[in-house]
């Protein structure tokens, strides 16, 4: 099998596939909020952020939700359809489903169905209530979920467990202390504080009181455990020809996409300090043309510390093994000079399931189309590295974004 | 119902032994055990008893959150092994004479440590020490 698949559609074809909105509502607990109000909510955002209304959407695309299956089912069934008045307009709906890296793989499905003639705007819609969920209900189904029953359940393996493992061996592999693995939840603490959308928003994080918690899962933390959230999140992408004929001349295109399945069970990964991320960033990079030095920023899977310190590794955006060490100079932080996970992400914004992953890549969208709060903007934001992550962190998938048009931040 | 592919895996446990797949058609050892060879897809499958031995490529310590049923093993240490057969799994890690995991560390050999027949009917894992020197 070639390593590299080269793009059909370039940034010149009338039926390139771009980002032209995006929606987003508050990360943290809300148990006063609902399922579907909140995905109408961001639906209606990010279509008034593209300048649309519903109407001008012909599929819909659905990230799941983990906190209960008749929710799930509504989705499955339509149900946004109906919400949204597009009853007899809609041509699809449907859902993508692949854990944490859902939203990587929902663009490719929408990038390929507008490419190709399927589609023309595609609205992609999340939500999830994982904050005002019963914990024990998820503690039990997140034990359940990504972890082969007949050989590895028996164990008493967990989520927390799994980050413990990939934690231990990336620190082993490297040389990484406690403190320099510590400085990352610090970093994307420090974001989250200049975003309105985070959930530890005005709760400031030092690597002592890091150091100072809990051991969860050795060689884990409470503190670098994600603490689940509530939240929403929604895109819209339509071809390039649409977005001019609209007039929205600033846009994000995809440039790039490349992904590797390394495992299902976590006891099957060859390695533990490496998982898919360096495979997927090459196959990336051999079809953008471009690399880790031509972006300015990173939205990265982080709901462990260790899973995007080997990612910014494999991806080629620090040294090998030097990943945290990285994190802890500060060259991620806020004024670094490779901003990561500007929302604060999983850890720091909240973790919202699969829609972890859809709140980076939204914010990676924002970032590019110039529409962060002005403290939080990348300055000449034009490309973005995002990576995404399922299940055991079974896969590694990463998305090279670019901005089009002459707008954006300055 | 107990697959039979789970049932002789457990079964196995419950003897003291962990078994390995492998493949009757092309010799390859397979886990955890598939349903068709990864390697030659060939559906003619058995067992061979593995020599318990391997590096531990990691591990981790849980204290908090287990899963439900798990209370009252906490806490409890996991690691993945690599067999020396050049198959890898996950299992659990007999800890110390204190209770705790402190002498194990990241690419050590360790060996099967097979339970009793009564722990292995309630938890059907395979367990690892440290390998005798
Ligand atoms: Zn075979």
């Amino acid at each position: 099998m070639s390593d590299t698949w080269p793009l059909n559609v370039d940034a010149k074809s009338p039926n390139d596939p771009v980002f032209v909105g995006i929606g987003e509502i508050p990360s943290g607990k809300y148990p006063q909020r609902t399922f579907i109000g909140d995905l109408t909510k961001v639906a209606i955002l990010a279509l008034k952020d593209a300048g649309m209304v519903p109407r001008d959407v012909d599929t819909i695309l659905l990230i799941p939700c983990l906190h209960g299956f008749t929710d799930q089912a509504d989705l499955v069934f339509s149900r946004m359809v109906e919400e949204l008045g597009l009853a007899g307009h809609a041509k699809a709906s449907f859902m993508i489903h692949s854990g944490g890296s859902t939203s990587d793989n929902a663009v490719r499905a929408a990038s390929g169905l507008i490419a190709s003639g399927h589609a023309r705007t595609v609205l992609v819609l999340q939500c999830e209530r994982w904050g005002s969920a019963d914990v024990m209900e998820m503690i039990n189904s997140l034990s359940k979920n990504g972890i082969p029953g007949e050989w590895e359940l028996p164990t008493g393996v967990q989520f927390n467990a799994i980050g413990g493992l990939i934690t231990q061996r990336y620190m082993a592999s490297t040389g990484s202390t406690p403190a320099e693995m510590a400085s990352v939840c610090v970093a994307l603490r420090d974001w989250a504080q200049l975003n309105p959308n985070a959930m530890y928003r005005g709760k400031k994080l030092t690597v002592e009181q890091v150091l100072a918690s809990r051991m969860a899962s050795d060689p884990l933390h409470v503190m670098e455990c994600p603490m689940l959230a509530d939240g929403a999140a929604a895109f819209v992408m339509t071809s390039a020809e649409n977005a001019k004929k609209r007039g929205l001349d600033t846009t994000v295109r995809v440039a790039g996409s490349g992904g590797c399945v390394s495992h299902y069970s976590i006891g099957q990964e060859n390695d533990l300090a490496a998982l898919g991320w360096a495979t997927a960033a090459k196959r990336a990079y051999a079809q953008s043309g471009w690399g880790p030095k031509d972006a300015q920023f990173g939205e990265i899977y982080d709901s462990y510390a260790a899973v995007t310190t080997i990612a910014v590794e494999g991806f080629g955006i620090c040294e090998p093994g030097e990943g945290a060490r990285w994190f802890a100079a500060g060259n991620a932080s806020p004024g670094g000079k490779f901003p990561c996970n500007t929302n604060g992400g999983l850890l720091s914004a909240g973790h919202t399931g699969v829609g972890g992953g859809t709140a980076l890549l939204v914010e990676g969208v924002r970032q590019l189309l110039g529409r962060a709060e002005s403290e939080r903007q990348i300055k000449n934001a034009q490309r973005c590295i995002i990576g995404g992550s399922g299940g055991s962190y079974m896969d590694a998938q990463v998305l090279l974004l670019e901005r089009t048009g002459k707008g954006g931040a300055k | 119902m107990t697959p039979p592919i789970v049932a002789d895996f457990r079964a196995g446990l419950i003897r003291g032994e962990l078994l390995v797949q492998k493949c009757n058609s092309c010799g390859k050892f397979n886990m955890y055990p598939r349903y068709a060879c990864p390697h030659c897809q060939s559906e003619s499958l058995g067992w061979q008893k593995a020599s318990g031995k391997g590096v531990l490529h990691s591990f981790t310590i849980l204290r908090l959150g287990p899963p439900e049923g798990f209370e009252n093993e906490l806490p409890y240490a996991l690691g993945v092994v690599k067999l020396d057969e050049g198959v890898q799994l996950l299992g659990r890690l007999v800890p110390d004479a204190d209770g705790e995991w402190k002498s194990y560390k990241c690419d050590e050999r360790v060996e099967f440590a097979p339970m009793s027949a009564e722990h292995a009917e309630k938890r059907p894992c395979a367990w690892f020490k440290h390998a005798k020197t």
